[in-house]
C-alpha cells in the first residue's frame, strides 16, 4: 500500500513544478531603452491593473517630460511636493542640466542611478520612487520611502526584569539600525538579499567579521540562496527551509526579538538573519543548551543566574518526565513510592473510572487545549476560558470523580515547568514529546521511560545545526565551555568564546580580570 | 543531500519504524500492568500456627474508600478503620493465599507490605518452611521488618492504634527507635543461614494501660527479644537483655542508662551519643578468648544526686559507675545466651572464623557446645562529654550540693 502510495506521489513529483515566469521575470534582465515613451510604456505594461500604483507625469523644468512612479502608501508624498515636484515644476526658466541637479542639488538624502529594469521595479515596489525623464538613459530611484510601521516596543515573548526593552519591529531597516546601535564597529557585516519570487522579501544576514567563520557565513548563504519560494510571511518559513534535519521536534535555528541577544550571539560568532515583515530574527548555529538560557542568567549576579539555570534544567526534566513517572509507577512499580503517599494515591484514584495513562492523557490533552486557546483567543475572552478551564479542570473534574486530584497537580506543575524554558519553541517540543514517553510509561513502565529517554538522547546526538553538534560542548565534550552550561561563570572568567564551526577567534577579553581594590590603574 | 526519491525511502522507513514500534508496544506490552484500583494493598502480615502442619496466615489490607476525600463524602476521616484484618487457613503461606485470592477482588500486592509477624507458636516450630516464600517471592521487600509476637500474631494485626493510622505502621515506627532489635528480612535470611545459625527477633506483645474511665486501651510493646537457634525459637530475653545483645552486635543507639552512684544517694541517668564497640577473639592454648572493647560517649539526661559536675574528679566518679553499668549489662546478657541458651547471637563465631579459620573448622559442628566456654573480657571506656544545660543539681539549694 505505501508503495502504491509512493507511486502517487512520485507522479506528482514527476510533474515539472510550473514556474513563477511572469512579466516582470522576462524583462528582468533588461536594460532601460533610453527612450522617455517606451520606457514608459514597459512601466505601464509592468504595472498594469494596480490600481496602488500611481504614474506622475510633469514637466521638469518646463520643457522635458517627466514621470514619477510611486506605490501609494509607501512613500513619502510631502517630500515628493517639498523636494521633487515644487524644484522642478517651480521655476519654468531654469536651464541647468538636469543630471547635475539630480545628482547634485536635489534636497533628497539617498538619489541612485539606475537603469536595468529589475532595479527600478525593486526600488518602486520598496517605496523608493523611480523618476524618468525625457533625454535622460538612467532612472533615479529617490529615497523617499516611508511607511507606517509601529514604533519600538518591548518584545511580548520576551520579557524581563533587567536588560533593554527595545524588541525588534516588523521593519527590517529599524532592525538592523538597532544591531549597529549596540554593536557599532564597522566589522559588524551585513548581506542584503531578497527571497521570495512574489514577496520578494528583505533578508538581511548579519555577522561579524574577524569572529563568525567565514565558511559558516558562506554556508547559511548558499542555504538562503537556495531558497526558491514564492513568499517569506514569517522567519519560521526561511527556518523551515534551512535546517540541518528536518524531521526533527527540535529547533536547530533560535528566534529572538530582543537586540540584546541578538548581539550576545554575533559576538559569540553566530550569525542573525533578519527578516522584513517579522520581529523576529533568526540565530545560528546554536546547541540545545543556548535555548535553555535567558539572557537575563547574564544581567543578573553570576550564583543567582547559575541557580536559576539549574532549577531551568530541573524543570526541563519535570515538564519531559513528570506524568510519566506517574503513570509508569501507579501502574507497573507501586512498591516505589513511600507507603503513604501510595495510600493516598490509592484512596484518591478510587472513585476515578479511568486507568492512569487515560486520566494523564485526558489531563494533559485539555491542558494543551486550553494553553492553544489561550493563545488564540482575543484578549477580552482569554480571561473567561482562564476561569473556565481552571474550574472545569481543576475543581469540577475531580469533584465529579472524572480525575483524580494528584493526577492535577502533576498536570499544573508540568503545564507550568514547561513555559520554564526561555525558548517558546523548545519549550513546545518537549511539551509533545510528554506524549509518546507518556505512552511508553503506560506500557514497558520505567523500562519504557528509559527507552524513551535513550531515544531522545540518541536523536539529539545526532542532530546539528549547521555543522554544531546540537549537544556540544557535552557531546562532543568541550571541557573549556562547560563553563556556561553547567553553571554560568562570573563575566571575567568567561574569558573564550564557545567554539562553533572552522576557525574562531578564541579569545572575548584581556585575561585575569577578577574585581578587586587591590588592583590599581588600568589592566595591562 | 537527499535527493528526491532518497526523501521518499526516508519517509517510508519511518513509516514502516514507527508502525514497528507501534505493534510491538500493542502486542507485548502492559502484561504485567496493574492499576491501583486493582490492588489490595497488604500493610502487615501475620503468619500463625493452626492445627496440624497448618498455617494460618493473616493479612492486613488496606481499605482506600476510608480515606478518599473530595467527591461525595466529605471529611471522612477519623471515621471508620482504615485496614481490615482478614486470615485465611492453608497448609503454607502459597497454599493460604491462593485461597485468600479467591476470596478477594482485587489482586494481593505485597509491595507496601513492611510487617511481617511470626505467632510464638510457629516460631518454636521452625520459620525456614514460611521465610523461604517471602524470600523467593519478587513482591515482599527485603527490608521488610520481622517480628515474633508472644500468642497470636494476628491479635497484633488486629489492634488498632491511637495514635498511628494502623497497627503495622505502628511497629515500623517503634522499630525505628532502634529500642530493640531492628532485623528485616533480609537479616533474617543473613542470620539464619551465616555461621552462627542463630537469630534473634523483636518479641512484641500486647499490654493494656487501664484508664481511669472506660475500658483499657491496648497497645502494642516491644518487649525484648524471641532467640532463634536453626529457624526455631528458642526462648526469649528480656528488654534489659536485648540492649546488651545491641552493645555486643555494635547497633545500640538509642537507651538510657541510671547508674547509682557509690556516696551520693540516686542515679544519674545517661544517654549515649556514640559508641564503638569491637570484638577481639583469640585463641590461646586451646582457651578460646574474647575481647569486648567497647569506647562509648554520653550525656547525662538527669541527675538525682547532688554531685557538682563543675568538679572533675566528681565527673571521673561518674563515669567510672557510667562504666560498670555497661559492663555489667553485657555481663548478665553473655550469662544468659552463653549459658542458658547456648545461642550465639551475638555474633562471636564469625570473628573467630574470620580470624582462626583452621581451628573453627574444628569446632564448626559443635559451636553449641564451645560457646559457652569462651571467655569473654569487656574493657569499657566511657566518657561524658555534655552535662546538659546545666552543672549544678537543677532545683537544690546551694548549700546542699556536694562540692568535693
Amino acid at each position: 500500500m505505501i508503495r502504491n502510495i509512493n507511486k502517487l506521489l512520485k507522479k506528482e513529483k514527476d510533474k515539472k513544478p510550473t514556474t513563477s515566469i511572469n512579466l516582470e521575470n522576462k524583462r528582468a534582465k533588461e536594460a532601460l531603452s533610453g527612450n522617455f515613451d517606451q520606457d514608459i510604456e514597459t512601466f505601464r505594461s509592468i504595472y498594469q491593473n494596480c490600481s496602488d500604483v500611481v504614474f506622475r507625469s510633469f514637466f521638469a523644468f518646463g520643457q522635458r517630460k517627466a514621470m514619477l512612479i510611486y506605490i501609494e502608501g509607501l512613500s513619502d508624498v510631502e517630500g515628493i511636493e517639498n523636494f521633487v515636484l515644487i524644484p522642478f515644476m517651480g521655476d519654468p526658466t531654469n536651464s541647468e542640466s538636469l543630471n547635475d541637479y539630480l545628482e547634485y542639488k536635489m534636497p533628497v538624502s539617498k538619489v541612485i542611478k539606475i537603469n536595468i529594469v529589475a532595479d527600478c521595479i525593486e526600488s518602486i515596489s520598496n517605496g523608493n520612487p523611480l523618476l524618468l525623464c525625457e533625454e535622460e538613459v538612467n532612472a533615479y530611484s529617490l529615497g523617499l520611502a516611508k511607511r507606517e510601521q509601529r514604533s519600538l516596543e518591548e518584545p511580548v515573548a520576551e520579557g524581563g526584569i533587567r536588560g533593554s526593552r527595545e524588541g525588534f519591529t516588523e521593519s527590517i531597516g529599524i532592525g538592523t539600525s538597532l544591531l549597529r546601535r549596540i554593536i557599532k564597529s564597522p566589522a559588524l557585516k551585513m548581506h542584503s538579499m531578497t527571497i521570495g519570487d512574489y514577496s520578494k522579501t528583505n533578508v538581511v544576514l548579519a555577522y561579524i567579521e574577524g569572529i563568525a567563520d567565514n565558511t559558516l557565513i558562506e554556508e547559511i548563504t548558499n542555504r538562503l540562496k537556495r531558497i526558491k519560494i514564492d513568499g517569506i510571511l514569517e522567519s519560521g518559513y526561511i527556518e523551515e527551509m534551512i535546517e540541518d534535519n528536518p524531521y526533527s521536534p527540535f529547533p536547530q535555528i533560535m528566534t529572538t526579538e530582543r537586540p540584546d541577544i541578538a548581539c550576545s550571539n554575533l559576538l559569540e560568532g553566530r550569525a542573525v538573519i533578519l527578516i522584513e515583515g517579522t520581529p523576529f530574527c533568526l540565530i545560528a548555529p546554536i546547541t540545545f543548551f543556548s535555548l535553555l538560557q535567558s539572557h537575563e542568567d547574564y544581567y543578573q549576579r553570576f550564583m543567582i543566574g547559575s541557580i536559576i539555570r539549574w532549577l531551568r534544567y530541573l524543570f526541563l526534566g519535570i515538564s519531559l518526565l513528570l506524568p510519566s513517572l506517574y503513570v509508569a509507577v501507579l501502574t507497573f512499580h507501586q512498591e516505589m513510592v513511600p507507603a503513604q503517599l501510595l495510600l493516598s494515591m490509592a484512596a484518591s484514584r478510587e472513585a476515578v473510572p479511568f486507568p492512569a495513562i487515560v486520566e494523564a492523557m485526558l489531563m494533559e490533552i485539555a491542558f494543551e487545549a486550553l494553553r492553544e486557546a489561550g493563545v488564540r483567543l482575543p484578549k477580552q475572552i482569554g480571561s473567561a476560558v482562564s476561569i473556565v478551564g481552571a474550574l472545569v479542570i481543576g475543581q469540577a473534574a475531580v469533584q465529579a470523580g472524572l480525575v483524580s486530584a494528584p493526577m492535577v497537580i502533576i498536570v499544573a506543575i508540568t503545564g507550568i515547568s514547561s513555559f520554564m524554558i526561555p525558548r517558546y519553541i523548545a519549550g513546545i517540543a518537549i511539551r509533545m514529546l510528554r506524549f509518546p514517553i507518556m505512552l511508553l510509561a503506560a506500557t514497558l513502565g520505567l523500562l519504557g521511560v528509559m527507552i524513551g529517554i535513550i531515544a531522545i538522547a540518541i536523536h539529539m546526538c545526532t542532530l546539528r545545526s549547521f555543522g554544531e553538534p546540537y549537544l556540544s560542548p557535552l557531546a562532543p565534550l568541550k571541557r573549556n565551555e562547560l563553563k556556561d552550561v553547567l553553571w554560568r561563570s562570573p563575566l571575567w572568567m568567561m574569558d573564550t568564546r564557545p567554539h562553533l564551526t572552522g576557525e574562531s577567534n578564541e579569545y572575548r577579553q584581556t585575561q585575569g580580570q577578577r574585581p578587586s581594590p587591590k588592583k590599581g590603574g588600568e589592566t595591562k | 543531500m537527499l535527493g528526491k526519491g532518497n526523501e521518499l525511502y526516508f519517509m517510508q522507513r519511518i513509516l514502516l519504524v514507527l508502525s514497528t514500534c507501534m505493534s510491538i508496544l500493542v502486542l507485548s506490552g502492559c502484561w504485567d500492568r496493574m492499576e491501583v484500583n486493582d490492588l489490595a494493598i497488604v500493610t502487615g502480615a501475620a503468619i500463625d500456627k493452626s492445627g496440624d502442619n497448618q498455617i494460618n496466615l493473616s493479612l492486613q489490607l488496606f481499605i482506600p474508600k476510608t480515606l478518599a476525600s473530595g467527591g461525595g463524602q466529605a471529611g471522612g476521616s477519623g471515621g471508620g478503620k482504615m485496614t481490615i484484618t482478614a486470615s485465611q487457613t492453608g497448609k503454607n503461606i502459597a497454599d493460604a493465599l491462593s485461597k485468600f485470592q479467591g476470596k478477594l477482588p482485587r489482586e494481593i500486592f505485597w509491595g507496601q507490605c513492611k510487617v511481617f509477624i511470626f505467632g510464638e507458636e510457629l516460631a518454636k516450630q521452625g520459620i525456614q518452611e514460611q521465610m523461604d516464600f517471602l524470600l523467593r517471592h519478587s513482591e515482599p521487600r527485603g527490608r521488610a521488618y520481622v517480628f515474633v509476637s508472644k500468642g497470636k500474631a494476628k491479635t497484633i494485626l488486629e489492634n488498632v492504634p491511637n495514635l498511628e493510622r494502623y497497627s503495622a505502621e505502628v511497629l515500623r515506627e517503634i522499630i525505628n527507635f532502634r529500642i530493640g532489635m531492628q532485623i528485616t528480612l533480609q537479616d533474617v535470611d543473613e542470620m539464619l543461614t551465616g555461621i552462627a545459625q542463630a537469630a534473634a527477633l523483636p518479641y512484641i506483645k500486647i499490654d493494656k494501660e487501664q484508664q481511669s474511665e472506660g475500658k483499657p486501651i491496648k497497645y502494642v510493646h516491644i518487649d525484648g527479644a524471641a532467640v532463634f537457634n536453626k529457624d526455631q525459637m528458642v526462648g526469649t530475653i528480656t528488654e534489659a537483655e536485648t540492649r546488651g545483645v545491641l552493645w555486643l552486635r555494635d547497633e545500640i543507639k538509642g537507651y538510657t542508662i541510671s547508674t547509682e552512684i557509690e556516696d551520693g544517694k540516686g542515679f544519674v541517668s545517661l544517654n549515649p551519643v556514640s559508641a564503638r564497640v569491637h570484638l577481639f577473639p583469640q585463641i590461646q592454648d586451646n582457651k578460646w578468648k574474647m575481647t569486648v572493647d567497647v569506647d562509648t560517649e554520653g550525656t547525662i539526661v538527669q541527675n538525682e544526686t547532688n554531685i557538682n559536675f563543675e568538679d572533675p574528679k566528681l565527673l571521673e566518679k561518674v563515669e567510672r559507675a557510667y562504666q560498670k553499668s555497661i559492663e555489667n549489662r553485657i555481663k548478665d546478657t553473655l550469662k544468659k545466651i552463653q549459658h542458658e541458651m547456648h545461642t550465639d547471637i551475638v555474633g562471636f563465631s564469625k570473628e573467630f572464623y574470620r580470624k582462626y579459620p583452621k581451628e573453627w573448622k574444628a569446632v564448626e559442628n559443635h559451636w553449641d557446645e564451645r560457646f559457652p566456654e569462651v571467655d569473654v573480657t569487656i574493657n569499657v571506656i566511657a566518657h561524658i562529654r555534655r552535662e546538659g544545660y546545666i552543672n549544678k543539681p537543677g532545683a537544690l539549694p546551694e548549700e546542699e550540693v556536694k562540692e568535693k
